[in-house]
């Protein structure tokens, strides 16, 4: 149960004009089935790489990442990357269409009329009902990441990658997009594995916290975050947790 | 208001141009009045002749178009799916994209003699390059993301290219269509006006060149009118459209 | 309101400059001091270049400065003179009765030379044009040349209908026209003059079925040189002095035939024995006498290339012309 996606002892170097850079050494976690697992650290230390391993859009030196005792090899649509960019959508399609696109591809659902109820669906989980024939150029960047993650869910995909999903948006859209994201977890129990380099984002989300070293990216700390949902930002537990993890990142700098 | 606007800097080059022809500046075998000349391309249209041209000029292009943008999109496939043809392609437009069509005109008279088969080939000639380079251009500077995206959502093999390379290198495509559409119909005039059947039909650059040849100033003016006509269909009907459809409406246009 | 001002008053000055500009370039034109002349490449032109080899219009017209131009095809020195830019051109007489139809101001002043032309095919079993199936291509030089004019004169001679071939022929020049007919798979016949008539007939399984003066019924001048009115009422010192310069041009070459020839393979950059043959070759003659004149413009008007014929011949002769009658 514990051991639903494993990451075994991954090392990853890239070569950029003939020098080698070494981004990640010797990485190993496992979670369980359902838990979110947000991966914290300094910009560049790797974690959209770490992710990017995960998803199997990379080739990695070393180590291995099993799903269910399984390899993954490449991208698959049981696994889906919600990309850091927030231009991710096809601008080619609506946001209806962007989602209604994989579930055509994955033939999931049975007629077409099926698979449009199932993209509203999404798009109502994610608030975005009203917004379905649009373009994304028409919508704004948090609306750009609901819509993705809409996207990635009508898959219903055991997991979900998310890459700084909420990065650049203003404080509160950012906690409301937390929240929302949590019912959605609640809902549907997929698997999440969140990278952020906000530490209020991570204690919000995780089950467990990973903080990473720079250069070459190395697991510093694992923490486990036992408080109960909905949390309170300013209880004791959370402010203790955040003193602990900024302090871990402060040294670094 | 754009369409305002030619229409009334149209007016004023007519205008501008019935007066200098009314002063007798110019004999009218060198500038015939808008007069003559709309008398001449209506008498022309009354005879058919110069529909008869345009259609056959239109055809033609049509058909070389079409088979040149056909080859463009299969090189253009197999570049990307090869890397081998990637290099392949490369160099045939490194030699070929610079070479103007009319250039290569006595070659493929050689070739393929003075017939219809020549002028498609200087047409193919003309829009596969840009067309061509244009395309590769697109599908290897679509955003990583993009390809990311749909091998993460399933996507798969002739898929991938026709649900993601395509539409993501519309602005490039489209504009290959454009510079490949130019440069074509350039090329059919000036090779129609190099060779054609004295009697049977010519196209309409030949119309030009028979016209020159028994002095029909205004006669070569009404042909003029009919290229910019088409012209000007083309560019606004054709690629404005279809830009208005795809590439505006979905943010995709440069700024 | 203001910015409609504005451009019509830039449209104003612009129009005043084109025509004050005009009239300035004719007066120009009224002065002695320059002559050009235009014609083409080939054989048939040789007494201009032996005249310009000799210089002889510089010494019956001292002080005159005299541009020679070679121009591409017959249109472009047809245009040219429309332009004012060229005074005297040689070309063949069908070209000249579409200007002259056209409302050109000019005339003839003078024949240049007279030519073989033949119509050679590349297929045995042609015979005459009556062997020509629909397949068949013809090359000529242009629509309107005296080429395709000679093919519909025979046209009508043997079908009674001059635009029977007129669907199959195309337009080569004729070098294009000489390689398309020795490459024998885009057209079977090509109704040319030397010295690609003669280069086309050394070649085996090439033969001419038709030449220009049976095609005609008679002998005809194939280039003549011509005049604009302009050049003749106003210059006529420098026009006299151009016809005397050219007839003594002719002179030459009757007189010094081996000096003529030197001079020629120099101008022409071939061999001696080419211009030999060619000047020899039955049919080719440099003299000033015009003949074909009425044949051809009765002809041209009868199947409307052109829409009138001369009431007079002096309409279209100036009054120097040796006219053959
Ligand atoms: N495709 C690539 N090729 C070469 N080097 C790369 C590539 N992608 C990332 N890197 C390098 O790997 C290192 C880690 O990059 P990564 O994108 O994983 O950082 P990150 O932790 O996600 O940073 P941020 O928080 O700013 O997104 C950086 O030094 C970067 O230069
Ligand atoms: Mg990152």
């Amino acid at each position: 149960m514990n051991d639903f996606l494993k990451a075994v002892s991954i090392s990853k170097t890239y070569l950029n004009e003939n020098k080698k850079l070494k981004v990640l050494e010797d990485i190993s976690f496992s979670i369980g089935k359902g838990e979110i697992l947000c991966i914290l650290g300094a910009s560049g230390c790797g974690k959209s790489t770490l992710l990017r391993v995960i998803g199997g859009f990379e080739r990695i030196d070393k180590g291995e990442i099993l799903i269910c005792g399984n390899k993954v090899l490449k991208p698959s649509a049981d696994m889906v990357m919600i990309f850091q960019d927030y231009n991710q959508l096809f601008p080619w399609m609506t946001v209806l269409e962007n989602v209604l696109f994989p579930l055509k591809v994955n033939k999931i659902g049975a007629s077409a009329m099926q698979r449009i109820e199932i993209s509203i669906e999404y798009l109502k989980l994610v608030g975005l009902e009203d917004f379905k024939n649009y373009y994304p150029h028409q919508l704004s960047g948090g609306m750009k990441q609901r819509a993705a993650i809409a996207r990635g869910l009508a898959l219903k995909p055991s997991v979900l990658l998310m890459d700084e999903p909420f990065g650049s948006l203003d404080a509160i859209t950012r906690s409301n997009l937390q929240n929302e994201l949590l019912d959605i977890w609640r809902k549907t129990e997929v698997t999440i594995v969140f990278v952020t380099h906000d530490i209020n984002e991570a204690l919000a989300l995780g089950d467990n916290i990973i903080v990473m070293d720079k250069t070459p990216g190395r697991i510093k700390e694992r923490i486990k975050n036992f408080q109960e949902r909905p949390r309170n930002r300013r209880s004791d537990e959370f402010l203790d947790l955040y003193e602990k993890i900024y302090s871990m990142l402060d040294v670094q700098i | 208001m754009m369409k305002n606007k030619k229409l009334f800097w149209s007016f004023l080059i007519i205008l501008f141009w019935q007066v200098i022809s009314m002063s007798g500046t110019f004999s009218s075998l060198i500038l015939p009045s808008p007069y003559m000349v709309i008398k001449a391309f209506l008498e022309s249209i009354m005879r058919g002749e110069l529909l008869n041209e345009t259609m056959y000029s239109l055809i033609i292009i049509l058909e070389g178009l079409f088979i040149g943008t056909f080859f463009a999109f299969l090189l253009a496939l197999a570049s990307i799916r090869y890397k081998i043809m990637e290099d392949f392609v490369e160099t045939l437009i490194a030699i070929a994209h610079p070479l103007p069509g009319i250039a290569l005109l006595p070659l493929i008279i050689l070739w393929f003699g003075t017939g219809r088969t020549s002028v498609v080939f200087v047409i193919i000639h003309s829009a596969l390059w840009p067309i061509l380079l244009n395309t590769t251009t697109g599908f290897r500077t679509i955003p990583r993301i993009f390809t990311d995206v749909g091998h993460n959502l399933g996507v798969r093999g002739i898929h991938l290219i026709s649900t993601i390379y395509i539409p993501a290198s519309m602005p490039f495509i489209i504009s290959g269509l454009r510079i490949g559409w130019a440069r074509a119909w350039r090329a059919l005039i000036s090779a129609e006006m190099i060779f054609g059947a004295v009697g049977g039909k010519g196209g309409l650059g030949w119309y030009i060149f028979k016209q020159r040849v028994f002095m029909d100033t205004a006669g070569m003016f009404a042909a003029l009118i009919i290229i910019v006509i088409i012209g000007m269909l083309v560019e606004d009907l054709l690629f404005e459209r279809l830009e208005a459809n795809t590439i505006e409406k979905w943010g995709m246009t440069v700024k | 309101m203001k910015k409609l001002s504005l451009i019509l008053s830039i449209m104003i000055t612009l129009l005043s400059i084109i025509l004050s500009g005009c009239t300035i370039g004719n007066q120009q034109n009224l002065e002695v001091s320059k002559i050009s002349v235009a014609e083409q490449f080939g054989l048939a032109y040789a007494p201009l270049q032996v005249m310009k080899e000799l210089k002889l219009l510089e010494k019956n017209l001292p002080g005159v400065e005299v541009t020679w131009k070679q121009l591409g095809n017959t249109a472009a020195i047809r245009e040219a003179m429309v332009a004012k830019e060229v005074d005297i051109g040689f070309m063949a007489i069908p070209p000249f009765l579409i200007g002259w139809d056209k409302g050109m101001d000019w005339r003839i002043f003078s024949g240049l030379s007279k030519s073989p032309v033949g119509l050679v095919v590349n297929n045995p079993h042609i015979k005459s044009i009556k062997d020509f199936t629909g397949k068949d291509r013809i090359a000529v030089p242009q629509p309107g040349s005296v080429q395709h004019i000679l093919l519909s004169m025979a046209c009508e001679r043997e079908f009674g209908e001059p635009e029977r071939l007129d669907n199959q022929l195309i337009t080569l020049a004729h070098p294009d026209g000489m390689n398309a007919l020795f490459s024998k798979n885009d057209i079977t016949a090509h109704f040319t003059a030397p010295p690609y008539l003669t280069k086309e007939l050394e070649v085996e399984g090439m033969h001419q079925i038709l030449s220009g003066s049976e095609a005609m019924g008679k002998d005809f001048t194939f280039i003549v040189g011509v005049s604009t009115s302009n050049f003749h009422d106003k210059n006529t010192k420098a026009y006299k002095a151009f016809i005397k310069s050219l007839n003594e041009a002719m002179a030459y070459m009757k007189q010094n035939r081996e000096a003529t020839q030197i001079l020629l393979s120099k101008a022409y950059e071939m061999s001696e024995e080419e211009i030999e043959k060619y000047m020899t070759l039955e049919g080719v003659s440099y003299d000033n006498s015009v003949a074909g004149v009425p044949e051809f413009a009765e002809f041209m008007k009868r199947n409307g290339y052109i829409s009138k014929t001369p009431q007079s011949i002096n309409e279209i002769l100036w009054e120097d012309v040796n006219d053959e009658k």
